[in-house]
């Protein structure tokens, strides 16, 4: 089958060429600010997203995802800062029209009327927009072909969860935001879901997502931005995220009996027994490292050889308002952990 | 989800308000039907209970204690007004609060539907609801030897102005509950006493109690449907004007108040 999907978006006209200046970003965000009460659950949040590019918004809970999410579809009003959302400001109520009927949303929840069908729920949001995918083609995308007659009360969550996914795309929207859109999907269906996320970038589509699934995040965005308690703490590509250098390997094994750190033959960091060398130049360490073992007589239990992922920098950034704080050392970011 | 094929963007098309409307009462309606309790709740009970006052005081010929009027007809446009309370005031009351609660408004909220046209199909889904309550409760009555109301014109009337007036105290109520699970303790718990003291199950005769419930919403309706309905008078409109003052009310509240979103600020 052809792969071709279209989009509400404008013709992207030399969109690769110059995507700073013209067409203008999709999204940006400046200075955004937002407070419950005595709650700063946004204090200072920038960053923008070109048009046809998947962004991530990661951060723990409470670290002002949805917050910032919900202020850019519309649903709150920011105390502070500029926002434009397809050229158009979502604080301004007369804009609203206009900005639903050229973006979608996934939300957390799964929210689903029970006794329509699969085809009734998705013809009956169709008929909302003005330019909006034909119905059987929105099933085929999500990958309920042979479900449309199905009441909604009978379908699986991760089926409720694609219907969901459906919901956003029927009124052909140039920018997607979807709100953790795997939770409960079966490894298959995931892959299959990020499938369609990038053939929806094709098509021109635009899509904000947050996720806490690392692998997730790595594998679909173009860049991530990360938050910790209402502030972006670390903003680009997943590969890169956290001044990270992607060529810097990881050599850990576990400290055999009898060894003495001193007697290592690279500096190493041994928390617990466990050793991790970092390094730049793996070959030649391992090397250096096998050799000395194998004279030594020693095994290197455990031994692996890996590159810190974004999970890692994930952890290393948001370490603070993890709940256990077993580690410690997050350098300059430090911050009062916050509940909302 | 395999890659799949696109059709070419489609023309834009501009639906009219009406269209709109329609489009909203008919998915209303299938959600509606499909739905066993709301079904049963709504046709299975009104029957019921004519079947039962029929039973207990089908022989009971006009009287005194019935204002005049024989027991069942009585009961047939009290237990009508029962039935569009039923399905405008309390089980709109009761679906909205749980489609906040689940993030269904919120979700509708995002898409360019207007606002006006959401509720504009939720009161015509109510009044059609209503329509057919009446009809079944009109068609038992006759079973037990009421005639059929002669003034339709003032009953069209009657059912709109009260449809409408409850659909709006019932939005007022969703839009004042935050969640969804007390939601039908608070429908019912205004509801009940105030049907009881409005007549809808006993003719009330103290005065004084009837001039305080003639000033709240259920008894002008009661006594509204009633003249069309069993004494084939036109339209009641002394007690219209106090429903529509509720409706206007609840209206006001509504607007004010109602949220879209669970999770309010």
């Amino acid at each position: 089958m052809q792969a071709e999907l279209t989009s509400g978006a404008a013709p992207a006209a030399g969109r690769p060429d110059q995507p700073e200046s013209h067409p203008p970003d999709a999204i940006t965000v400046a200075g955004l600010r937002k407070s419950y009460g005595s709650v700063h659950a946004v204090r200072d949040v920038s960053f923008s997203v070109r048009r046809s590019e998947i962004v991530a918004l990661l951060g723990p809970n409470g670290a002002g995802k949805t917050t910032t999410l919900e202020i850019l579809e519309g649903f709150r009003a920011r105390d502070g800062g500029a926002v434009m959302v397809l050229g158009l400001d979502p604080g301004d109520k007369s804009a609203a029209p206009e900005l639903r009927e050229r973006t979608g949303l996934v939300l957390q929840d799964i929210a689903v009327e029970p006794y329509l069908t699969v085809r009734e729920t998705l013809a009956r949001q169709a008929g909302y927009y003005q330019g909006p995918r034909d119905v059987p083609e929105v099933i085929g995308l999500v990958g309920l072909t042979g479900l449309e007659k199905r009441k909604v009360r009978s379908l699986s969550g991760g089926q409720k969860r694609r219907l969901d996914l459906a919901l956003g795309l029927i009124g052909r929207p140039e920018l997607l935001y979807l709100d953790e859109p795997t939770t409960g999907f079966d490894p298959a269906a995931r892959h299959d879901a990020w499938d369609l996320v990038r053939e929806l970038r094709a098509a021109g589509t635009t899509i904000l997502l947050t996720t806490h699934d690392m692998a997730e995040a790595q594998a679909l965005a173009d860049r991530v931005v990360l938050l910790t308690g209402g502030a972006v703490v670390a903003e680009g590509p997943p590969a890169g995220l956290g001044g990270r250098d992607p060529d810097r390997a990881r050599i850990s094994f576990r400290l055999p009996p009898g060894v003495p750190v001193a007697a290592l033959p690279a500096s190493a960091s041994v928390r617990d027994g466990a050793v991790v060398i970092e390094t730049a130049e793996p070959t030649e360490e391992l090397h250096r490292l096998t050799g000395w073992a194998v004279r030594r007589g020693v095994t290197l239990p455990g031994l692996t050889v890996d590159r810190p992922s974004l999970e890692d920098v994930y952890l290393r950034l948001t370490r603070d308002s993890a709940p256990s704080g077993a580690q410690k050392g997050a350098p300059d970011d430090r911050r009062r952990r916050r509940r909302r | 989800m395999t890659a799949a094929v696109a059709g070419a963007a489609r023309p834009p098309r501009r639906r009219n308000r009406l269209a709109l409307v329609i489009h909203q009462v008919r998915y209303e309606q299938l959600s509606f039907w499909r739905n066993p309790q709301s079904a049963i709740f709504t046709f299975v009970f009104p029957v019921v209970f004519v079947i039962i006052m029929g039973a207990l005081f089908g022989s009971v010929g006009r009287s005194s204690y019935f204002g005049g009027l024989s027991a069942l007809q009585y009961y047939v446009p009290t237990i009508a007004a029962l039935c569009v309370l039923g399905s405008c005031y309390g089980q709109l009351a009761v679906a909205l609060a749980a489609r906040r609660q689940n993030g269904i408004l919120k979700r509708v909220r995002a898409t360019p539907l207007p606002a006006w046209a959401y509720f504009a199909g939720l009161l015509a889904h109510c009044v059609l609801v209503s329509i057919a309550d009446i009809a079944l409760i009109v068609g038992v009555g006759r079973l037990y030897g009421v005639p059929f109301p002669s003034h339709w014109p003032a009953i069209a009337l009657t059912l709109v102005l009260g449809a409408a007036a409850f659909c709006a105290l019932g939005v007022a109520v969703a839009s004042v509950i935050s969640n969804a699970e007390a939601a039908p303790a608070v429908a019912q718990l205004v509801l009940f006493p105030l049907l009881f003291l409005s007549g809808t199950y006993l003719p009330i005769h103290s005065q004084l109690l009837n001039q305080v419930t003639g000033w709240l919403p259920i008894r002008p309706f009661n006594e509204a449907l009633t003249g069309p309905l069993s004494r084939h008078a036109g339209a009641d409109w002394r007690h219209l004007a106090v429903l529509a003052a509720w409706g206007v009310i609840g209206a006001i509240v509504a607007v004010r108040r109602f949220r879209w979103d669970p999770r309010p600020e």
